[in-house]
C-alpha cells in the first residue's frame, strides 16, 4: 500500500498540486484521470522522485518513505514507464535491463540477467528475445521491455503513463491481460490515461484530479463515462457530431503509384495510390512507424518521391517546397518541434507563416500592432488560454499549444488540411475541440487528410479510411466495412515485419 | 541540418522587445551578474597570488578609462571585436555556426592591403578607400560562402569547414606576405603600408580610434532594428530557433542561412579591412586573433547586437587595462585573456542554469 499524503507542489507560475492525498493498494489497477495540467504527471513525478513536493509525505506500508530521486523510488520497488521510451536502441534487451538497474555492464553476468528477464516476462505471457537490439523491436515490444525494466526493481508498484497511445487495439488488450497477471501477484498498477473506455476495461479504482486537487476517489463501479468526463472537465462535454457525408467535390490531392524512400534500402511508402477531394475527411489509420511519416513528408513537399506522381491542388510537387502555403493547413505530429517556435510568444507563433503578408508586414518591416490585434482575435475565436499573448508559447499547456497551431492553420479557410495525430497528449476537452474544428474545415470545403493512430477518434469523423501497414496503403472500405475490419487491416503484417521497414519507435 | 543548441551551448534569445516589464531585463541582468562574479573570482585569485585586489582594480580601471586617450584606446580595441562579434551573432542567430570569423577577417584585411599597395585604383583616394573596404567585405563574404557551399553540396558541417578554412586563410596570408605582397624595401615578412590618403580619419588624437569603429557602433544599432523589426530578421531568428517549423511555415530556410553566412562573412571581412585602414596600415604574418575573440564577444553579448557592443567594449577595456597592469604592477597582461575566458564561461554557465530552470518550469 502506497499512500501520498497532503502533497502540495507549486511552480513559479502556478500551483500544480494542492493537498493531494491518494492511496494505491496492492493487487489492483488504479486509474489516474484528469485533464492536461490537472497535476497527474506532477504527482507521479513526485512519487517517482523526479520532483520534490513542497508539502506532504509518502507512506509505504505504514512507514514514512523519503523519495528524493528515481533511485530511491526504485529502492522501494516502484517502477515507471514513461510515454517516451528510455531504451538505448543500440543495446540488447538484456543490456538495457542491466543498465536500468545501474549494475554497470560487465559487473553483472549476462546469464543472470537473461534468467531474470525470463522470470519477469513469462508469467505475463511474454516471450522476449534477450539478445536482440532494442532499436529493432516494434513499439509494442519495446513497451514490454520497458515494463519488465520497471518491474525488475521489485514490482511493488508500476506507473504507466498513457501506455496505450502507441499500441494497436489488440496489443492494448494483450497489455491489459498482462496487467491482470501483475496484480494477481500483488503489484499495484497506476494507469494514467485519457481514454475512458480503457479505464473502464482495466481499472479497479479511479482517482480524478482537477486543477491540482482530488475531485473524486473511489471504485470504478458505478461511475459512468459521462460522469468521469464531467468530473475531469468540471462541466459536461458535448461529443463531436459529424454532419452526414456530402458528395465530395474537386480533387485536391492525387497520388498515383507513389513510392517514398525510407531510412534504409526499403521504401517506406510503396506504390500508394489515393486521392482526397474537397469536402471530405480521409483518414489514414495504422500503427505508428508504418510509413505515415514519409507519406506526409512527400505530401508536404519535404521529400521527393522516388517514383510515382503526386499532384497537390493541381500542381506537381517539387522537393523542398511547401506547396502554396497560404491555402494549406498543416497540423504536424510533433507540435513542439515542427509547428511552434517555443521561445517565441503566442502572438508570434500565431502569425508564423502569415508574417510577411499585408498588413502584418509592409515593405519588409513588421507591424506588431497589427500582429497583436490579429493574435487577440484568433486567441478568442479558438479559445487559446494564456495569461498574456506576449508570453512564450512554451509556457502554455499542451492543449493550448495545439489550439495555437489549429488557430493558425485553419483560420484562413485552407483548401487542404493535413493533420497528423492532432490530439496526441490532449485531454478530452481539447481533443473534442480539435476534432470539431477539423469537421468544421470539411464543412467549409477543405479536403482533410487525417493521419491518426487513435482508431476510435479517427473513425469518429472520417468519411473514408485508408489503412497503412508496412508502407502499403489500402482502402479499408469504411464505413461499409466495420471497425473490426479496419482494425484487422492494421495488423495484416505481423510485428516482426513492420519492425524491418526501418522506422524505429519514436514517441 | 544540425540543431545549433546541440553543438554549442548557444540559445538564440527571444526578441527582447516582446517581453515587457522586468522580464525584458532578465537576460542582460543575468549576464551582468555572471561577469561580476567572474571579476570577483579573478580578484580573489590575484589576492591569493599576493596582489592587493583594490590596487589591481584601480590600476586596471585607470588604464582602461583613466583619461580621454585611454578611453579612446579602449574603444579602438573594441572596434574589430565588435565587427567580428556582430558577424558571429548574425550567423548564430540563423543557426549557422560560423566559427570562421578569423579567416574572414584576415581575407578582408588582405583585400584592403592588396588594394592599397599592389593595385592602383584610379580616382581620388576616398574612392579607392571605399573600393578597398568593399573588396574586404566581399572577400570575407566569399570565404563564408565557400563554407556554406561545402555544407550545402557536400554535407560538411559549418563548424568544421569554417574552422579549417581559418587555417587555410592564415597560411594563405602568410604566403602573400612572404610573396607578392611583401614590401620590396624590407626583408621582413610584412607588406608595405597603404597610402596615407586611404587611411581612415582618426576621431580622437593620441589614439587610432577611427571612423570604422563609429561605423561598427552604427551597425550594431542597425542590426538590432533588423533583428527585431524586419521580416528578414524575424525569419533569421525562426530559422535559427526551429528550422523544421520554419520550413513548414514556408520560409526559405536554406536561403536565409546562406544570406546570414554572406552577411556574417561580409561584416567580419569589413572589420579586417577597417583594422588595416584605421590602425595597422600594413600586415605581417602574425594575427591578433580578432576572429576567434569575436565568438567569445558574441556569446558574452548573448547574440544581441547591443549586448555584443557592450561585450566588445568590455573586452577592449580588459586589453588596455591589463596592459597598464603589466606596466605598473608587473602582472602579466595575459591576465586580460584569463578575465575574458572567465567572463564568457560565467555567462554560459549562468545561461545554461537559467534556461534549464525555465525549461523545467515550462514542462
Amino acid at each position: 500500500m502506497i499512500r501520498l499524503e497532503g502533497i502540495g507542489k507549486s511552480f513559479a507560475s502556478a500551483r500544480a498540486l494542492d493537498d493531494v492525498t491518494v492511496e494505491f493498494a496492492a493487487s489492483s489497477v488504479h486509474g489516474l484521470l484528469g485533464e492536461n495540467g490537472a497535476g497527474k504527471s506532477t504527482l507521479m513525478n513526485v512519487l517517482f522522485g523526479l520532483l520534490r513536493a513542497d508539502t506532504g509525505s509518502i507512506v509505504i506500508d505504514g512507514k514514512p518513505a523519503r523519495i528524493a530521486s528515481p533511485a530511491d523510488a526504485r529502492a522501494h520497488g516502484i517502477g515507471m514507464v514513461h510515454q517516451h521510451f528510455t531504451l538505448v536502441p543500440t543495446l540488447s534487451v538484456v543490456d538495457n535491463l542491466a543498465l536500468a538497474a545501474q549494475a554497470g555492464l560487465g559487473q553483472v553476468p549476462r546469464p543472470a540477467w537473461r534468467a531474470r528477464l525470463r522470470a519477469l516476462a513469462e508469467p505475463l505471457g511474454w516471450r522476449i528475445d534477450p539478445d536482440v537490439r532494442c532499436g529493432e523491436l516494434a513499439v509494442g515490444e519495446q513497451q514490454r521491455v520497458e515494463i519488465v525494466k520497471a518491474l525488475a526493481v521489485g514490482g511493488r508498484a508500476l506507473i504507466l503513463d498513457e501506455p496505450t497511445a502507441v499500441l494497436t487495439p489488440s496489443e492494448a488488450l494483450e497489455l491489459f491481460s498482462a496487467l491482470r497477471g501483475l496484480t494477481a501477484r500483488g503489484t499495484a498498477v497506476v494507469f494514467i490515461s485519457h481514454k475512458l473506455a480503457e479505464v473502464e476495461a482495466i481499472c479497479d479504482r479511479v482517482t480524478i484530479l482537477r486543477r491540482g486537487r482530488v475531485v473524486h476517489a473511489g471504485p470504478l463501479a458505478g461511475l459512468t463515462r459521462e460522469r468521469m468526463t464531467e468530473l475531469m472537465v468540471g462541466a459536461p462535454v458535448e461529443t463531436v457530431r459529424k454532419p452526414p457525408t456530402r458528395l465530395a467535390g474537386e480533387m485536391v490531392v492525387e497520388a498515383r503509384a507513389l513510392t517514398v524512400a525510407g531510412r534504409g534500402v526499403e521504401a517506406a511508402v510503396g506504390d500508394a495510390t489515393f486521392m482526397v477531394r474537397a469536402g471530405e475527411i480521409v483518414g489514414v489509420a495504422g500503427v505508428e512507424g508504418n510509413g505515415q511519416r514519409e507519406l506526409v513528408r512527400a505530401l508536404l513537399g519535404l521529400e521527393r518521391p522516388r517514383t510515382g506522381e503526386l499532384m497537390v491542388a493541381g500542381a506537381a510537387l517539387h522537393r523542398g517546397e511547401v506547396p502554396d502555403r497560404a491555402r494549406l493547413g498543416i497540423i504536424p505530429d510533433d507540435r513542439r518541434h515542427e509547428a511552434l517556435v517555443l521561445p517565441l510568444s503566442v502572438t508570434r507563433n500565431l502569425l508564423l507563416g502569415e508574417h510577411r503578408r499585408k498588413p502584418f508586414a509592409i515593405a519588409g518591416w513588421l507591424r506588431f500592432s497589427r500582429w497583436r490585434a490579429r493574435a487577440a482575435e484568433l486567441a478568442g475565436a479558438y479559445d487559446v488560454r494564456a495569461a498574456s499573448l506576449g508570453q512564450p508559447v512554451s509556457s502554455l499547456s499542451g492543449g493550448n499549444q495545439q489550439k495555437v497551431v489549429v488557430a493558425r492553420e485553419l483560420h484562413g479557410g485552407p483548401r487542404l488540411v493535413v493533420a497528423v495525430n492532432p490530439t496526441r497528449g490532449l485531454d478530452i476537452g481539447a481533443t473534442a475541440f480539435v476534432m470539431s474544428r477539423l469537421v468544421q474545415a470539411r464543412e467549409l470545403g477543405a479536403a482533410v487528410l487525417l493521419v491518426h493512430s487513435d482508431l476510435d477518434e479517427l473513425l469518429g469523423i472520417a468519411d473514408r479510411v485508408l489503412v497503412m501497414c508496412a508502407g502499403r496503403l489500402v482502402d479499408s472500405g469504411w464505413p461499409v466495412a466495420g471497425r473490426d475490419a479496419v482494425a484487422r487491416l492494421m495488423m495484416s503484417v505481423d510485428a516482426s515485419t513492420h519492425a524491418a521497414t526501418g522506422e524505429p519507435a519514436h514517441g | 541540418m544540425a540543431d545549433p543548441g546541440s553543438v554549442l551551448p548557444v540559445t538564440v534569445p527571444a526578441p527582447s522587445a516582446e517581453q515587457r516589464g522586468p522580464a525584458r531585463w532578465r537576460d542582460p541582468a543575468v549576464a551582468l551578474l555572471a561577469v561580476a562574479v567572474a571579476v570577483v573570482l579573478l580578484l580573489i585569485g590575484l589576492a591569493i597570488a599576493g596582489y592587493a585586489p583594490t590596487d589591481v582594480a584601480s590600476t586596471w580601471l585607470s588604464g582602461a578609462l583613466g583619461s580621454g586617450v585611454r578611453r579612446a584606446l579602449s574603444l579602438q580595441e573594441a572596434g574589430p571585436l565588435l565587427m567580428t562579434g556582430l558577424a558571429v551573432a548574425i550567423a548564430f542567430r540563423a543557426g549557422a555556426l560560423n566559427i570562421g570569423g578569423e579567416g574572414q577577417f584576415l581575407l578582408g584585411s588582405v583585400a584592403m592591403i592588396a588594394c592599397g599597395t599592389a593595385f592602383r585604383i584610379p580616382g581620388p583616394a576616398w574612392f579607392a578607400t571605399i573600393v578597398a573596404l568593399t573588396a574586404g567585405a566581399l572577400a570575407g563574404a566569399a570565404w563564408a560562402g565557400l563554407a556554406w557551399a561545402l555544407e550545402r553540396w557536400r554535407g560538411v558541417p559549418l563548424v568544421l569547414s569554417t574552422i579549417l578554412l581559418n587555417f587555410i586563410a592564415v597560411y594563405a596570408v602568410s604566403l602573400l606576405v612572404h610573396g607578392v605582397l611583401q614590401d620590396p624595401l624590407t626583408v621582413a615578412p610584412q607588406t608595405a603600408e597603404i597610402p596615407e590618403g586611404m587611411r581612415l580619419p582618426v576621431l580622437a588624437t593620441g589614439s587610432k580610434l577611427h571612423l570604422g569603429v563609429a561605423f561598427a557602433a552604427a551597425l550594431a544599432v542597425a542590426l538590432w532594428l533588423v533583428f527585431e523589426r524586419t521580416v528578414f530578421g524575424f525569419e533569421l531568428g525562426v530559422v535559427g530557433m526551429n528550422p523544421s517549423a520554419a520550413r513548414l511555415a514556408g520560409m526559405p530556410v536554406a536561403r536565409r542561412r546562406f544570406e546570414a553566412m554572406l552577411l556574417s562573412g561580409g561584416v567580419a571581412g569589413l572589420g579586417g579591412a577597417f583594422q588595416q585602414a584605421g590602425v595597422t596600415y600594413y600586415m605581417s604574418d602574425s594575427s591578433a586573433s580578432y576572429g576567434y575573440a569575436g565568438v567569445a564577444v558574441a556569446l558574452l553579448g548573448r547574440l544581441h547586437p547591443l549586448g555584443v557592443a557592450a561585450a566588445a567594449v568590455f573586452f577592449g577595456m580588459l586589453d588596455t587595462g591589463s596592459r597598464n597592469l603589466e606596466r605598473v604592477m608587473d602582472v602579466p597582461h595575459d591576465l586580460g585573456d584569463v578575465a575574458k575566458g572567465l567572463a564568457v564561461l560565467a555567462v554560459l554557465v549562468a545561461a545554461a542554469v537559467f534556461f534549464r530552470q525555465a525549461r523545467v518550469e515550462a514542462s
